[in-house]
């Protein structure tokens, strides 16, 4: 995978910065939920268009997943894909006090509400080490059960490629699992770039 | 923010602004209390904002989700980030009257609402505010197109299952139409005309043997003949000779019995021809000879035709053609009992025309009556199931309905022209192959 989108020096500085802004995300999300999490290295790469429904897919495995996007806006622009493994999620109810009888609208709820905590934090963490002003919209459902390799489908893609940041969280002693796939459309990259630039210059 | 204090003229603008916003705005610090309520809540809560200052929210709304609130509220001081309700999960956080009181609707307002983390110059997050968006009438025209698409995917499904009907009961009429017709004609000639058929066959075989018997003996007596003495006898026996032509009465005979046979022979082949058309269950695609199908058809239906009209067959040279042969016999046999009806009988024999010909791929066949002819209105109906001409009790209105379903199943057409006290002309196009899918 080439990664012609952004030098090596940006990839490193952009790299580390996912890093520390995961290590403070975690420390948070552990804070608003109760409990620790256990979050992965960030992976950074390119992809096609084309190929970003089969990369979710990957990520997801074999089975069926749900999928909630949600946009950010201002200085870094793009969208955040949280997918998570068939019903993990609702093993998460007791941590943001949803009751124990889940109905379809509340797992739905909670599916958005956790997004919302992990991509606020993630990507809010990663935003302010960049000293980007960013905002976020209200998160919605993309996908609900279904077969991974149908979370998104190629012809909804309006980018040509993208800059993909790929997170796994996990819970201690919990079965939840998920991916946070942050995405960059090719000309929102130019801003990447340029904070990042900054970002090395201040070093 | 902290570059130069706002002017209290701007402050006041701004405290007009929040009051009077057409939506609602409210802040509540990390232990609850109330820091801010402006008009809209006051108006649709019907709590003042001076009674909900310094308050805490659960104590003023104790139906408040108060756990689920909690963390949501303590996510955004925690993170700085926004958290959200949607009305389509959650439908309100505060149960508010919706904006129709009287015209009716929902139950209560519906509400998007967005918590909003207020940072103090230093940068921590000392309050949260909640801005409520009415999305009452969003929610009704929403559930308005729920129920209009539930009704219309009720409806789909119920066309469906109708389509599915129709067809069964389509294939039942044409099952139910070749039992009519063609069930009751076949297996009644072919009984009928098969017992005596039978037995004048058998006779025709013994008569054959007792003929050539005699003419064996007869022979035996030629040379006997000269020695007769007796000139009475001799003279008799010549006389009788010449008056019966002897000679030709022993050529004749077997030729007699050769053509008997022989017409036996044709009627066999109708009683075949007969079952032939009548084997109902023969629904594979074969290649067949159409001018031979026609003429097997004329055959059944001959009983129907021979009284009231000569037929003219102007037949071409025909191709092999793909079609299940046994459906277009009724197709053709259709075509000539309605020919053979449309005929006026008080002017007479009428005529009716079979021809057939060749065009490129395709191949046609045309039965062509001097009968009455049709109307506009009769020629524009003729294909619809169950429309009749005839008498009560007479025709079932379907024949041509099936005929034109069978003529489309070939992937073919039917060509009508009329001219009222003229006659009719039906002159049915078929490829002479099917396409890829129907081949096989």
């Amino acid at each position: 995978m080439s990664m012609e989108i952004i030098n090596s020096d940006q990839r490193d500085a952009l790299q580390e910065i996912a890093n520390i802004g995961m290590g403070q995300a975690g420390a948070s999300i552990a804070q608003v939920l109760g409990t620790f999490v256990e979050l992965s290295v960030p992976q950074i790469r390119a992809v096609d268009a084309a190929e970003i429904p089969a990369t979710l897919a990957a990520l997801a495995g074999d089975g069926v997943a749900s999928a909630v996007r949600q946009a950010f806006l201002g200085e870094l622009r793009g969208e955040a894909i949280v997918i998570f493994a068939e019903h993990s999620a609702s093993d998460l109810a007791d941590l943001l006090s949803y009751g124990d009888a889940l109905d379809a609208p509340a797992s739905r709820e909670l599916l958005l509400d956790i997004s919302n905590v992990l991509v606020g934090a993630c990507l809010g963490g990663i935003a302010e080490l960049l000293r980007a002003e960013i905002g976020f919209s209200a998160p919605s459902l993309l996908a609900d059960q279904v077969a991974t390799s149908k979370l998104l489908q190629a012809d909804a893609i309006a980018a040509r490629c993208a800059l993909l940041v790929e997170v796994r969280f996990g819970l201690e002693k919990r079965v939840f699992r998920c991916h946070l796939v942050m995405l960059m459309p090719e000309d929102a990259i130019t801003a990447l770039r340029l904070a990042l630039d900054r970002f090395i210059e201040e070093l | 923010m902290n570059s130069s204090a706002p002017s209290a003229a701007s402050v006041a603008l701004l405290q007009s602004l929040v009051e009077r916003i057409d939506v609602g705005i409210f802040a509540v610090d990390r232990a609850g209390s109330v820091a801010l309520w402006n008009r809209f809540m006051a108006v649709h809560s019907g709590k003042s904002s001076a009674n909900m200052l310094g308050q805490n929210l659960f104590a003023m709304f104790p139906e408040l989700p108060r756990p689920w609130l909690e963390k949501k509220l303590e996510s955004v001081f925690v993170l700085g980030n926004n958290a959200f309700t949607l009305w389509e999960l959650r439908p309100y956080l505060f149960r508010f009257p919706h904006n129709r009181p009287l015209t009716g609707g929902l139950d209560a307002m519906r509400q998007n609402v967005t918590f909003l983390p207020l940072r103090t110059s230093g940068g921590e997050v000392t309050l949260v505010c909640g801005t409520i968006f009415d999305y009452t009438d969003t929610a009704m025209a929403q559930l308005g197109l729920h129920d209009a698409i539930a009704a219309l995917n009720q409806e789909k499904d119920a066309q469906r299952q109708l389509i599915a009907k129709l067809e069964t009961a389509q294939n039942q009429l044409l099952q139910s139409e070749k039992m009519a017709s063609i069930g009751q004609l076949a297996a009644g000639i072919a009984h009928e005309i098969n017992n005596p058929v039978g037995f004048v066959n058998s006779n025709l075989q013994t008569l054959k043997k007792y003929c050539e018997q005699m003419l064996k003996l007869i022979a035996a007596y030629q040379p006997a003949e000269a020695r007769i003495d007796d000139p009475e006898i001799l003279a008799e026996i010549t006389a009788i000779k010449r008056a019966l032509d002897l000679d030709f009465l022993q050529e004749d005979l077997p030729d007699l019995i050769k053509e008997s046979e022989d017409g036996l022979f044709r009627i066999k082949k109708i009683v075949e021809d007969l079952k032939d058309f009548s084997h109902v269950d023969e629904a594979d695609w074969q290649h067949a000879d159409l001018n031979a199908g026609l003429d097997s058809t004329l055959n059944v239906v001959w009983n129907e035709v021979k009284y009231k009209a000569t037929v003219d067959k102007n037949y071409g040279q025909l191709p092999a053609v793909e079609c299940l042969a046994a459906q277009l016999n009724q197709v053709f046999m259709n075509l000539i009992v309605n020919a053979v009806q449309s005929l006026d009988e008080s002017r007479g024999m009428g005529t009716i025309t079979l021809s057939t010909g060749h065009q490129d791929d395709m191949v046609w066949v045309e039965v062509k009556d001097t009968g009455q002819g049709m109307s506009e209105d009769v020629q524009k109906r003729i294909f619809e199931p169950f429309f009749t001409t005839k008498p009560v009790g007479k025709g079932t209105g379907l024949g041509m309905s099936v005929s034109y379903n069978i003529v489309q199943k070939h992937h073919g057409r039917i060509e009508l022209a009329s001219v009222i006290g003229e006659g009719t002309r039906f002159r049915i196009w078929l490829p002479v192959k099917q396409g890829e899918p129907a081949a096989q």
